[in-house]
């Protein structure tokens, strides 16, 4: 909820800043990506973060094995995260009337970068679970964990608005795509020693 | 100065340095004769990286074992390349405007350091978010290595990605790079560089376990101290209203 009001107030936002002239390429690729990078930050790591709150975490912790727990958590904000830019996505290309050159481009990057983008807040909630201060603690540490991802998403979906080379853009795809399978390869067993009482 | 193996390093350092000022000025730079602040900034490049890997090794080792030995290494590690990074930074701003006229460029490896100085601050953040030393440990040590990929991305990636220009000339394995002469003395910087970090390391890793240390023996003291459940009541008989108060 947290995260569809967030990204809606961003698209009408940039909306605004761009009334009257088209949006170039590469802008438009970097400001799509902060939407999605901050709606991730603030409304994904709600899901151990509010097991915490509401005392449940310690259920979880008896009665699953870790590895599961991180896998339920960042397949669910996966799924989340991908409704989240499709509507964002369309909301934005609609608002600012931007053509899409490369639609497979775009799909697939958004496809792999939402699930690396999940992948990453997931670990960076158990991380921040358990702090006094864990709702501020878990966006500071997401923000410059997944910029490295944000970078290589607006690399694609930069081609995918018609600006530069469909080389480079196919090569940030793939970087993404890495990127998640590395994320989801490795979170488990990061996750497992962190979600220890 | 008692050990002698300090004075051999100060005697090193300032060799390295008047090193680096017999160095002919580099040719091609707006600043030829300013050109030497490669002669520093380079290497604490190379030790920022340094310490972060084998900070990210220490922080695997203390999920494995002897968790607050090598946490306190971790930590320590974590500080020396934040320390090298942030000279790294002042002495690329300080580059980036006598070469290319502003303090800061929109340049894709200056943005990537700042980013690997972001997750270094992110990795502090995580350790002064918790009190439990246990908790401490184990949450930095999964933060440090989780973000290797990251700082390998930001570090050895993305400033060669193909259609990322910048303004930093490729010089590492590729012909036409820096004279002979600029290699040695980034070398020979470098290597007093490290010795230098490497005594500051052990002396912050001696100081992390000594607070810690002080940290037990302040707790002991606490749980010795008589608290207001250890006092003992006794039943006393309080005096009748008709019995005279002095017998």
């Amino acid at each position: 909820m947290s995260a569809g009001l967030f990204s809606v107030s961003a698209v009408v936002a940039v909306w605004f800043a761009s009334f009257g002239f088209r949006l170039p390429g590469g802008l438009a690729a970097g400001l799509l990506w902060v939407t999605l990078l901050f709606s991730a930050v603030v409304a994904l790591p709600r899901v151990l973060l509010a097991e915490e709150e509401n005392g449940t975490g310690d259920l979880l912790r008896q009665w699953a094995r870790p590895q599961a727990v991180f896998w339920g958590k960042a397949l669910f904000n996966s799924l989340q995260m991908v409704l989240t830019a499709l509507a964002l996505t369309v909301l934005f290309l609609v608002l600012t009337d931007l053509q899409i050159r490369h639609p497979l481009l775009l799909a697939l990057s958004l496809a792999a970068g939402c699930s690396a983008l999940a992948a990453g807040t997931t670990l960076c909630g158990a991380l921040a679970a358990q702090a006094p201060n864990r709702a501020a603690l878990s966006v500071a540490v997401s923000v410059p964990f997944l910029l490295p991802m944000v970078a290589l998403g607006i690399t694609a979906v930069r081609v995918s608005f018609g600006q530069g080379d469909l080389g480079g853009g196919w090569q940030g795809c793939l970087g993404l795509a890495c990127y998640a399978v590395a994320t989801f390869s490795g979170g488990p067993h990061l996750f497992a020693a962190v979600w220890k009482r | 100065m008692r050990n002698p193996l300090n004075l051999l390093l100060l005697l090193a350092m300032a060799g390295a340095t008047v090193l680096s000022f017999l160095a002919p000025p580099a040719k091609g730079f707006q600043e030829p004769d300013l050109a030497r602040i490669i002669f520093f900034h380079l290497p604490c490049a190379f030790a920022t990286t340094a310490f972060l890997f084998f900070g990210a090794f220490a922080a695997i080792r203390s999920l494995q074992a002897d968790r607050l030995l090598w946490d306190a290494r971790a930590e320590a590690a974590h500080s020396m390349a934040a320390g090298m990074a942030i000279a790294t930074m002042l002495s690329g701003i300080l580059f980036s405007k006598v070469q290319w006229g502003a303090w800061w460029q929109n340049d894709p490896r200056q943005t990537s350091f700042l980013l690997v100085l972001l997750i270094l601050g992110a990795y502090f953040a995580i350790r002064a978010a918790f009190q439990d030393p246990e908790r401490r440990a184990r949450n930095s040590a999964a933060y440090s290595v989780g973000s290797l990929l990251p700082n390998l991305f930001l570090i050895f990636v993305f400033p060669r990605l193909p259609q990322i220009s910048t303004f930093h000339p490729e010089v590492i394995g590729k012909p036409g790079g820096f004279d002979p002469i600029y290699w040695r003395t980034i070398l020979a910087v470098f290597a007093c560089l490290m010795v230098a970090a490497a005594w500051a390391y052990r002396q912050r890793v001696r100081a992390i376990l000594l607070e810690e240390r002080l940290e037990q023996l302040d707790a002991e003291l606490d749980s010795r101290k008589p608290s207001s459940a250890d006092r003992v009541v006794r039943a006393v008989r309080l005096p009748e209203p008709d019995e005279p108060a002095h017998r």
